[in-house]
C-alpha cells in the first residue's frame, strides 16, 4: 500500500488526509490482502481491537464486492482503496470499474429463515455485514467506477473510552 | 497474504460428530466442508458440532456455507452446533441470526455438555 506519510494529501477541503492508496488485482482471496494492508495503515488511530476486526471485515467484503460484482474477478482490473482520515472520522473507499448496477443494500436485507427454507439464497450477506461493521456506509457510481466508503467515527471511539482515556466501565 | 484452505476433519465424541475446522472458510472451503459434514452425517448423529478452534477468517461466502450446512442439518432433524469462536466471530453469527438456530458455546467441552443436556 502506498502510504502519503504524516503530512499526507487535503482531500477536498474536508480536512481529511489521504493516508495510503493501494491498487489490487481481482482475484479471489485478494480482500484478506485489502483488509491486512488497511489494519496496518490505521494502526496508530488508536481503534480498540473489536472495531479494528470490524473494520477489517467490512474492508474484506466490500473488495471481494467490487473485485466480483465491479470487475468480474478479472486480475487486470484492479480495485483502488484509499484510506482517509480526519480527526473525527476513519474512511475507506473502494472503487471499481462498475460492471454491474449500484447494490442496493435494503433490498438485499437477508432474512435467514427464508435462506433456510430455501425462499432465499444461501448467499447475500456482503452489504449486510458491511453496514452492521461501521458507522456508515456511502455508495456512490459514475458512468465508470461505483465507489463503497466505509466510515468509522472517531468521535464514539474517544466516547467508549469514557473521560479519563480508559475503558468504559459500563 | 497466502490463503489457508480449509481442512476439515470428523471425529466423534461423547457420540456427537464433531468436525474440527482448520484455515479459511470462504469461497474456496465449500469442498472441504461439505466432505466433512457427509462423513459426519453418515454415522446418523442427532448433533454435529462445528469446532472453529483454529480457524481464523470467515466471510460473508463462508456464512453461506454454514447456512448451507444449517438447512441440511435441520431438514434432517440434526442439531448443529457451533463453538470456540472468537469474540468477533460471536458477534457475526448474533448479527446474522445463525445463533437463534445454532447453539454456540465458547469451548467444546461446553458444547458437549449442552448437546448432552439439551
Amino acid at each position: 500500500m502506498t502510504a502519503s506519510g504524516q503530512s499526507g494529501h487535503p482531500d477536498n477541503g474536508e480536512g481529511r488526509r489521504l493516508l495510503a492508496e493501494l491498487d489490487l488485482p481481482s482475484e479471489p482471496g485478494n480482500e484478506r490482502q485489502a483488509a491486512g494492508e488497511v489494519a496496518e495503515v490505521v494502526e496508530g488511530l488508536g481503534l480498540q481491537p473489536e472495531r479494528l476486526e470490524r473494520l477489517k471485515t467490512a474492508v474484506a467484503e466490500a473488495t471481494m464486492n467490487a473485485m466480483e460484482h465491479g470487475n468480474g474477478y478479472r486480475p487486470e482490473i484492479p480495485v483502488t482503496l484509499k484510506v482517509f482520515a480526519s480527526c473525527r472520522e476513519l474512511s475507506v473507499r473502494i472503487t471499481d470499474r462498475g460492471g454491474s448496477p449500484v447494490p442496493v443494500p435494503d433490498q438485499e436485507a437477508p432474512d435467514l429463515m427464508a435462506k433456510l427454507e430455501g425462499l432465499q439464497t444461501p448467499r447475500g450477506w456482503g452489504l449486510f455485514l458491511i453496514q452492521n461493521m461501521v458507522d456508515e456506509m456511502n455508495i456512490t457510481s459514475d458512468e465508470e467506477h461505483h465507489t463503497v466508503e466505509l466510515v468509522v467515527r472517531l468521535e464514539e471511539l474517544e466516547r467508549a473510552r469514557g473521560p479519563e482515556g480508559g475503558e468504559d466501565a459500563s | 497474504m497466502p490463503a489457508k484452505y480449509l481442512e476439515a476433519e470428523v471425529r466423534q465424541e461423547a457420540g456427537v460428530a464433531v468436525i474440527e475446522l482448520r484455515g479459511e472458510i470462504d469461497g474456496f472451503a465449500q469442498e472441504a466442508l461439505t466432505a466433512a459434514y457427509e462423513e459426519a452425517e453418515a454415522g446418523r448423529p442427532e448433533t454435529v458440532l462445528l469446532d472453529f478452534e483454529r480457524v481464523d477468517y470467515i466471510n460473508s461466502t463462508g456464512i453461506a456455507l454454514i447456512v448451507g450446512l444449517l438447512a441440511k442439518a435441520r431438514a434432517a432433524k440434526r442439531r448443529l452446533l457451533a463453538c470456540n469462536l472468537s469474540d468477533h466471530y460471536v458477534e457475526i453469527f448474533n448479527i446474522t441470526r445463525l445463533s437463534d438456530f445454532m447453539g454456540v458455546y465458547p469451548d467444546r467441552n461446553s458444547a458437549l455438555e449442552g448437546a448432552a443436556t439439551t
